[in-house]
């Protein structure tokens, strides 16, 4: 792992494990009704302060806690274009495939690629630290993914263009 | 008024006593307003010790007078010079700074301080929109007609801005070390923003 992404990694870990204290929180304004409050936005005293862990100006994560639901955006790294339409590609790739990944929200916060919901119920039927190893590992994996599938594309790219260009040798 | 959508109305915008028009101001603990002034001069007075050398007592007298009751202006300006006490003080250094500060009376509550500035240092830089068609490079014929749903950005000059969210970070993780998750738990739910 590089020198920086250690104690940015870490950091984060720090604060998804502080930001995933959630009670079970029943909406104010709908009767029997019971709503991510960091969605609905409802009341403002249930709202907490978001937090945000940068490792630079391309690579940040945004904490928005609330009384019963965190909302977690991550940006990745996207160094070009190519990267940049990678990233594009595998964040809908996963997000049409949202319920498989229960936290998944279906689309990513503005300014960010992908965000993850996580209600009261998920902490209640999973278990805490391993809902932040799961972010962890995400942040870890696809930044590999993403330069793995670049070098993929180059090296795609360079023999395709070698065999069309084959025959005018 | 007919060509309002009334579905969109959020009523419970208009009424008083729905949950939606909370006084937040309940919450929040008195602070008394200071006037950006006066954070100047503090802030001078700091900058003051840190050229004297003692960028320790300059970051405890910065955390000590945090200016709650500041406006937006006086806020950054704080900001600022505690970021240039964080820059000043050495990796090797951080740790017995902290622990010294952490014993010493009221220590908690300034490392709790330090907390909010380390998150409040690392969220900058990121209030201006950065997905702008206009302002990205255009490497591509067409800027915005091959992937319309992928929004523009730019790329390249953004290398800045990594070694100040590094000091940061390993700030971040000393303290977290030492006073646990608690201190971020109050960054979260304290009303009083620095």
């Amino acid at each position: 792992m590089s020198q920086s992404l250690r104690p940015y990694l870490s950091c984060v870990r720090s604060t998804l494990t502080a930001a995933l204290s959630l009670s079970n929180f029943a909406s104010q304004a709908a009767e029997r009704h019971n709503v991510p409050e960091i969605e609905a936005a409802s009341s403002p005293e249930l709202l907490l302060n978001p937090l945000t862990v940068s490792r630079n100006a391309e690579e940040r994560v945004l904490v928005e806690p609330s009384v019963n639901s965190v909302r977690v955006s991550i940006r990745i790294k996207q160094a070009d274009e190519i990267e940049h339409i990678l990233v594009h590609k595998f964040t809908r790739f996963l997000t049409q495939r949202a319920e498989a990944f229960f936290i998944l929200r279906r689309k990513a916060v503005p300014g960010y690629d992908i965000s993850f919901l996580i209600t009261n119920l998920h902490t209640e039927e999973m278990l805490k630290h391993k809902l932040v190893d799961f972010i962890i590992e995400f942040m870890e994996e696809v930044d590999k993914e993403i330069s793995e599938m670049k070098l993929f594309l180059n090296a795609r790219a360079r023999f395709v263009a070698e065999s069309f260009l084959t025959p005018f040798d | 008024m007919a060509n309002i959508n009334w579905r969109t109305i959020n009523i419970d915008a208009l009424d008083p006593e729905s949950s939606y028009n909370f006084d937040l101001s309940t919450l929040t603990p008195a602070v008394q307003p200071v006037s950006t002034a006066d954070v100047q001069t503090l802030t001078g007075q700091i900058r003051q010790l840190l050229r004297g050398g003692d960028a320790s007592g300059a970051l405890q007298g910065a955390l000590e007078n945090a200016p709650y009751g500041a406006d937006e202006q006086g806020k950054a300006a704080h900001l600022s010079v505690v970021t240039e006490c964080l820059n000043q003080i050495r990796q090797a250094e951080m740790t017995p700074l902290l622990q010294r500060m952490y014993k010493a009376e009221g220590g908690s509550e300034l490392c709790d301080t330090l907390m909010k500035y380390l998150y409040k240092g690392m969220s900058q830089g990121t209030d201006t929109p950065t997905r702008n068609h206009a302002g990205a490079k255009s490497m591509t014929p067409q800027a915005t007609g091959g992937f319309s749903q992928a929004g523009g950005r730019n790329f390249g000059g953004t290398e800045g801005g990594g070694q100040a969210m590094s000091v940061f970070l390993s700030w971040h993780e000393k303290l977290v070390e030492m006073v646990g998750p608690g201190s971020i738990v109050r960054v979260m739910s304290d009303r009083r923003t620095v």
